[in-house]
C-alpha cells in the first residue's frame, strides 16, 4: 500500500497505517489485561523463595501475575485495616499472633476445604480459628553464633547471660515474634518452672531479661542489620534467631551456625490467610491451596530450613533431633503483648 | 491607577508550588494535628495529658534535646573553622573545599549510617586510631552508644553547618580586620570584637539547620543506636508502623513539630536581632 504519492500523504493509506501502528503498540497492554493479578503481602524475607519457588510454578498453572509485597507482618496488617473498604491485597503471609489481631478486626476470608483442599492434608494444629488462616511452615527458633568466635555450640540458653559476652549479645526486639521466646525461656531461667508455666510468669521473666542489659550489643528490629553485625563478629550470638535466616545465611558461606539449646527451641509458624474481599478471590485460594500442598513445601521448606505442615512432606535434613519444642499460646501473647512491649521498652532501654 | 493593578503578577509564579506544599506538606499535617487532639467525645488535650504525665516520655525528649544539642556543638566546633578556611581560600582550593562539602550530600543517609557501623566496630577505624595514639588502651564498643550517634549525625548534618557560615563570612570585607589591626587590635580581640559579631547570622542559620534535623532525625538513630534508645521521631516512627498507635504517634510528632518550629523560630528571631535583616 502506497503512503506517499504524487500530491504528498495518502489520507487513507495514513489512517490505516496509524491503525495497524496502534494495534501493535497497544497489543501488548490488552494482552496484559486479560492476565489476572494477584498482590500477596508478606515478610521481605519471604521474597526470594517466593520469587525463586512459587511465584513461577504459580504463573504457569493459573496464567496469573504474582506480585510479591515484602514488608513485616504489623505493616501488612496497617494496610489491611486501611484499604478495608477497598483492599488490594489479595493474600497474606503472617505470624500467627498478627493474625489473631487480624480476625479480631475481621479482615481474614476463612479457608475452606471446598476453597483450597490441601487443608485436609496439615498436621493437627496447624488450621487456626476456624479456617480463618493456616500455617504452610514452621521455621525455628534457636541461637545464631559466629563460628570463628564461638567453637562449641551454646548448649543453653543461660549461656547468652555469662558476663564474658558483654556487649556482644543481640536480640530481637518484642515487637518482632521472634521476640516472645526470650521472654519466656527468661522465666524458665529465672524459675526452673515448665515451660508451659514460665510462659505464664513474665514478671520473673522481664526481672531475669534485664539482668541481660550489660551483655547486650543491641535490640534489632531489622533482622539483616543483626545478622550482618553477628557474621562480622562485632556481636557472637543473636539470642532468639530464625532457622529460614540465619541458616540460609551459613549456607551462603557466613560464618555462623544455629544451635539447639538443651532446654529446647521454639517453633514460629508462619500463617497464610486470604484477604476478606481482596482482588480475584479464585486466585487466591488457589494460591492459598499451592502453599498448603506437597509439591511446594517440598520446594520450600530445604531452603528456608523449616518443618512443612503438609503430612506428605518429610522434615528436610538438618532438621534438629531429640529436643524439645516448645509451642507458644498465641492468644494468651495478642491480649498481653501491648503491656509487655510498654514495659519491654521502659525496663530494656538503655 | 487603582492598587489592584498596581499588584506585580509575579507573585503567581508560586501557585504550583504552594498547592503542592499545601496538598503533601500542610494537608496531613493538619489530620495529623486534629488526630492529636481528638478524642472518643471531639475536642481533647487528653493525649497530650498522657503524654506529658508519663515519666518516660521526658526521657524521650531529653534524649532528643541531649542528642540534637550534641550533635550541634559538634558541627559548629569543626564546622565554623572550615568555614572560615574555605571562604578565605582562592582559586582551585576553594573549588577542591567546595566539592568536598557538597560531594557528600550526594549520598544517602541510610548509605552513610550502614558506613558509620562499619566505622565504629571494634575493629574499625576510630577504635584503631584510639587505641594507635594510646588514648585506649583496647578497642571499646562506639557502635550504639550515644558517643557514636553524635559522630554519625555529626558526619551527615555537617555541611549544613559550614555553607550558611561560609556563606556569611565571604561577605565579610577582610579590610575591617586590617583596620582594627592597624588601631593596635591583638588577633583575638579583632576575632571577638570585628569577626565573630559579623559571621553571626551565618552561625544562628547553621544552629538552626543542624539543630532542627538532628532533632527529627529517624534513620540515623535507627541504625547507630538502636532500638534501646528513644527520640522523639524514632518513637513517632514507631507508633505509626509498629505499634499501631495513632494516638501517640500523633501526639509525639506534634511535640517534635512544636519543638523544631520553635527552634527555627527563635533563630530566625534572632538572626535579625544579630543584624541578619542587614
Amino acid at each position: 500500500m502506497a503512503v506517499f504519492n504524487r500530491n504528498g500523504i495518502d489520507r487513507r493509506s495514513l489512517l490505516a497505517s496509524l491503525g495497524v501502528s496502534g494495534a501493535l503498540v497497544a497489543a501488548p497492554s490488552v494482552l496484559r489485561a486479560q492476565t489476572r493479578e494477584i498482590v500477596v503481602g508478606g515478610a521481605a524475607s519471604h521474597k526470594p523463595w517466593v520469587e525463586a519457588h512459587v511465584a513461577p510454578l504459580f504463573e504457569r498453572k493459573y496464567n496469573a501475575k504474582l506480585t510479591f509485597e515484602g514488608t513485616r507482618s504489623l505493616v501488612n496488617l496497617e494496610k489491611m485495616q486501611k484499604n478495608k473498604d477497598r483492599p488490594y491485597l489479595s493474600v497474606v503471609q503472617m505470624d500467627d499472633p498478627v493474625m489473631i489481631l487480624a480476625v479480631k478486626e475481621q479482615l481474614l476470608e476463612p479457608i475452606t476445604a471446598a476453597k483450597a483442599s490441601n487443608l485436609a492434608k496439615l498436621k493437627p494444629g496447624t488450621v487456626h480459628m476456624e479456617g480463618q488462616w493456616a500455617n504452610y511452615l514452621q521455621p525455628w527458633q534457636g541461637i545464631a553464633y559466629n563460628t570463628n568466635v564461638i567453637k562449641t555450640p551454646p548448649a543453653s540458653w543461660a549461656e547468652a547471660y555469662d558476663p564474658k559476652y558483654k556487649g556482644r549479645i543481640i536480640i530481637p526486639s518484642l515487637q518482632n515474634t521472634e521476640g516472645l521466646p526470650n521472654l519466656f525461656m527468661a522465666s524458665h531461667l529465672a524459675t526452673g518452672k515448665p515451660m508451659a508455666e514460665a510462659t505464664r510468669d513474665t514478671e520473673s521473666g522481664f526481672k531475669k531479661l534485664i539482668s541481660l542489659k550489660p551483655n547486650l550489643l543491641t535490640v534489632y528490629n531489622q533482622m539483616p542489620q543483626a545478622f550482618s553485625l553477628l557474621e562480622q563478629g562485632e556481636a557472637h550470638m543473636i539470642v532468639g534467631a530464625l532457622s529460614s535466616f540465619a541458616l540460609a545465611r551459613r549456607q551462603d558461606g557466613a560464618p555462623i551456625a544455629l544451635a539447639a539449646p538443651k532446654e529446647g527451641i521454639f517453633p514460629v509458624p508462619s500463617g497464610i490467610a486470604v484477604v476478606k474481599g481482596g482482588p480475584n478471590q479464585d486466585l487466591a485460594f488457589a494460591y492459598v491451596n499451592e502453599l498448603l500442598g506437597a509439591e511446594v513445601q517440598a520446594k520450600i521448606a530445604p531452603p528456608t530450613f523449616a518443618l512443612p505442615t503438609n503430612v506428605d512432606v518429610p522434615p528436610p535434613p538438618g532438621m534438629p533431633t531429640g529436643v524439645a519444642v516448645h509451642t507458644i499460646d498465641w492468644a494468651f501473647v495478642a491480649d498481653n503483648r501491648n503491656d509487655w512491649v510498654k514495659r519491654w521498652d521502659r525496663e530494656m532501654s538503655m | 491607577m487603582s492598587g489592584a493593578a498596581q499588584r506585580d503578577p509575579i507573585g503567581w509564579l508560586a501557585l504550583p508550588a504552594v498547592a503542592y506544599l499545601g496538598l503533601v506538606y500542610a494537608l496531613p499535617l493538619v489530620f495529623l494535628l486534629a488526630r492529636s487532639v481528638t478524642g472518643p467525645e471531639g475536642f481533647t488535650l487528653q493525649l497530650f495529658g498522657q503524654f506529658f504525665a508519663d515519666p518516660y516520655s521526658w526521657r524521650v525528649i531529653w534524649n532528643t534535646l541531649r542528642i540534637a544539642l550534641l550533635t550541634t556543638l559538634v558541627c559548629l566546633l569543626i564546622g565554623f573553622p572550615v568555614a572560615i578556611a574555605m571562604a578565605r581560600a582562592k582559586g582551585l582550593m576553594q573549588v577542591a573545599l567546595l566539592v568536598a562539602i557538597i560531594l557528600p550530600l550526594s549520598i544517602g543517609v541510610v548509605v552513610k549510617a550502614f558506613a558509620w557501623q562499619i566505622v565504629l566496630r571494634r575493629d574499625g577505624v576510630v577504635s584503631q586510631f584510639l587505641v594507635g595514639t594510646g588514648i585506649w588502651s583496647e578497642p571499646q564498643r562506639l557502635l550504639f552508644t550515644e558517643t557514636g550517634l553524635v559522630m554519625g549525625a555529626a558526619n551527615v548534618f555537617l555541611p549544613f553547618m559550614i555553607l550558611p557560615i561560609y556563606s556569611v563570612v565571604k561577605l565579610i570585607d577582610p579590610r575591617l580586620s586590617e583596620a582594627g589591626a592597624t588601631l593596635g587590635a591583638s588577633p583575638l580581640y579583632r576575632f571577638r570584637r570585628i569577626f565573630l559579631p559579623l559571621t553571626l547570622p551565618g552561625l544562628v542559620s547553621g544552629i538552626a539547620f543542624v539543630f532542627s534535623m538532628s532533632v527529627s532525625m529517624f534513620v540515623i538513630p535507627s541504625l547507630l543506636i538502636g532500638d534501646r534508645f528513644q527520640m522523639l521521631a524514632t518513637l513517632t516512627g514507631r507508633s505509626f508502623l509498629l505499634m499501631r498507635n495513632e494516638a501517640l504517634g500523633s501526639t509525639t510528632a506534634v511535640v517534635l513539630l512544636v519543638l523544631a518550629v520553635s527552634i527555627v523560630v527563635a533563630s530566625s528571631w534572632l538572626a535579625k536581632r544579630l543584624g541578619g535583616s542587614q
